[in-house]
């Protein structure tokens, strides 16, 4: 039997984010946790499952974060609790899977880290690249972004334009770490080299705090608080070869099937997406996923992103909380619970609809990829 | 001065491909059964999961799949490179490489062109294979 519209998210928890100095790990994953607990409006004793991001090694003096770590201090003892969880993307079709197994009945995922004054530096631990000088997620994904460049001709003019588009969003947003500050075009143009083709600017943000949701049947649903979120379709591809060796830097990536195994999942086309909240690490990643998804052919990107399709009164709002580029980078838990707070209605002067001139929605496409472009994930949610 | 940069960390699986270097030759496995060569080393092909392998040396020659251009350092001995050019090598025999395009203002590079390898003696233990651009021949004069 399909697990469309089975399961659905029901609880959002945020902490303070942005440069929150003199907090550990563990207490945005605690207090995330909590308040998504809250949110949903259930007590600490309904819940038995728990899924958290385990892969970061701990700052100075902290002690490594396991999910068991996090249940103490919630005073939780779940009946399933995720061990080996390194991938955020993961964490909803491991959740389903649990809960469709009746393992347990309310399951929470969690992501926090004080990665910005921990000064946490994103990279695979390979010590061979550094003899060559080759350091960090930045350069890896710039690495796509160039042979993509060679291969259907983008350019930093298409990664502007995203730039800015999501900056709009989040000058929208009092939660989002660039609230306060517009990005013109030429703001991007003079943003500072850091591994070309990417200026600072194509780089997403480095944030403290942490993200958290709760995951249940749709039945259980009903009787909570809010609008539940019903995941629609999911999809998931990985095609894990590390870039040196990958062929699909410049596409087909893994967004291509997992969004084929989505939409097929939910039964629909990309014509009845209303919004999409893409995991966007860098610009390119998201030129990528939505090419590689098949919202406008190779090279058409220029175009299409052209006039503000993305942005507040665009034809197809893209990461309306400023995403990881412009609100705080919570893997992909940034683009998830931006998808179901909008469906919620519950996203204020950004809220999808009338307020921010765009079509009030009923479906948001999420996506979430890991490593450099070697995992992939697709999320439908839908009000329901 | 001693070299300052990091050092390479041979490995039981990479040993050969280092021990190799240090003779100015580029080592990597073939497959028995299917020829495919492969890059990273492992026990087996993953193509045809033979266990049947040989190490061959690969001509050095190879295109540049793709290259950035680092304006920042990451690491304080690469601070007077800046700015230096990684890029990823398609190697004729097949497998992507990394390493850096040396002797060349970054500007000129392009994705495809055409590179061979150009060994540097870091110290006693290791030398880099790094890469640089093959001039085109325009043909004999007339």
């Amino acid at each position: 039997m399909s697990l469309k519209d089975k399961y659905a998210i029901v609880g959002i928890g945020y902490t303070d984010q942005g440069r929150v100095p003199g907090r550990s790990a563990l207490s945005f994953y605690v207090e995330a946790c909590a308040n998504a607990i809250e949110d949903a409006g259930l007590r600490r004793e309904d819940i038995d499952g728990l899924i958290s991001y385990r892969y970061f090694q701990p700052a100075q003096g902290e002690r490594e974060v396991t999910p068991y770590v996090i249940a103490q201090h919630l005073g939780l003892a779940p009946k399933y609790l995720s061990q080996e969880a390194n991938c955020a993307r993961s964490h909803l079709a491991h959740a389903l899977g649990v809960l469709e197994a009746g393992l347990c009945h309310y399951v929470v995922v969690a992501y926090a880290d004080n990665a910005l004054s921990n000064n946490r530096f994103f990279d695979e631990i390979s010590v061979d690249r550094a003899v060559f000088g080759q350091f960090g997620a930045v350069a890896d994904y710039a690495m796509a972004a160039r042979r993509a460049m060679h291969t259907f001709r983008t350019s930093p003019d298409s990664w502007k334009q995203i730039a800015v588009g999501q900056r709009k969003w989040a000058n929208l947003n009092p939660r989002a770490m660039f609230y306060d500050r517009p990005l013109t075009a030429e703001d991007y143009y003079n943003s500072r080299w850091l591994v070309e083709p990417f200026r600072v600017a194509d780089c997403c943000l480095v944030s403290d705090g942490g993200r958290a949701y709760v995951v249940t049947s749709v039945e259980r649903a009903r009787d909570l608080r809010h609008q539940p979120v019903a995941i629609m379709g999911i999809g998931q591809h990985n095609p894990s070869c590390y870039v040196d060796q990958a062929l699909y830097l410049a596409g087909p990536t893994g967004a291509k099937l997992a969004g084929e195994t989505a939409l097929k999942m939910a039964g629909i086309g990309l014509g009845d997406i209303d919004a999409c909240e893409i995991y966007d690490c860098f610009t390119y990643t998201v030129e990528i996923t939505l090419q590689d998804y098949g919202f406008f052919g190779p090279g058409e990107g220029l175009d299409w992103f052209k006039n503000g399709t993305i942005e507040p009164g665009g034809r197809l709002p893209v990461n309306t909380s400023g995403g990881q580029l412009s609100e705080a980078y919570f893997m992909g838990l940034t683009p998830l619970t931006e998808a179901a707070m909008q469906l919620m209605g519950r996203c204020g002067d950004r809220q999808l609809g009338a307020k921010t001139n765009t079509k009030t929605p009923e479906i948001i496409l999420c996506s979430d990829n890991g490593g450099i472009l070697q995992t992939h994930c697709c999320t439908i949610l839908r009000k329901i | 001065m001693t070299y300052q940069k990091p050092l390479p960390q041979p490995n039981a699986d990479t040993r050969p491909f280092w021990d190799g270097c240090k003779q100015h030759q580029l080592r990597f496995q073939k497959c028995r059964n299917c020829q495919h060569v492969r890059w990273p080393p492992s026990i087996l092909c993953p193509l045809c999961y033979s266990h049947d392998t040989e190490w061959i040396v690969a001509s050095g020659k190879g295109k540049i799949y793709t290259f950035v251009v680092y304006h920042q350092a990451f690491h304080k001995a690469f601070e007077s490179d800046l700015p230096y050019v990684t890029a990823i090598i398609e190697l004729e025999e097949g497998p992507h490489l990394l390493s850096n395009i040396v002797g060349c203002d970054p500007g000129e590079i392009e994705c495809d062109m055409p590179v061979q390898v150009a060994w540097e003696d870091i110290n006693e233990d290791f030398a880099l294979p790094k890469f640089r651009i093959v001039e085109i021949s325009k043909g004999p004069d007339t």
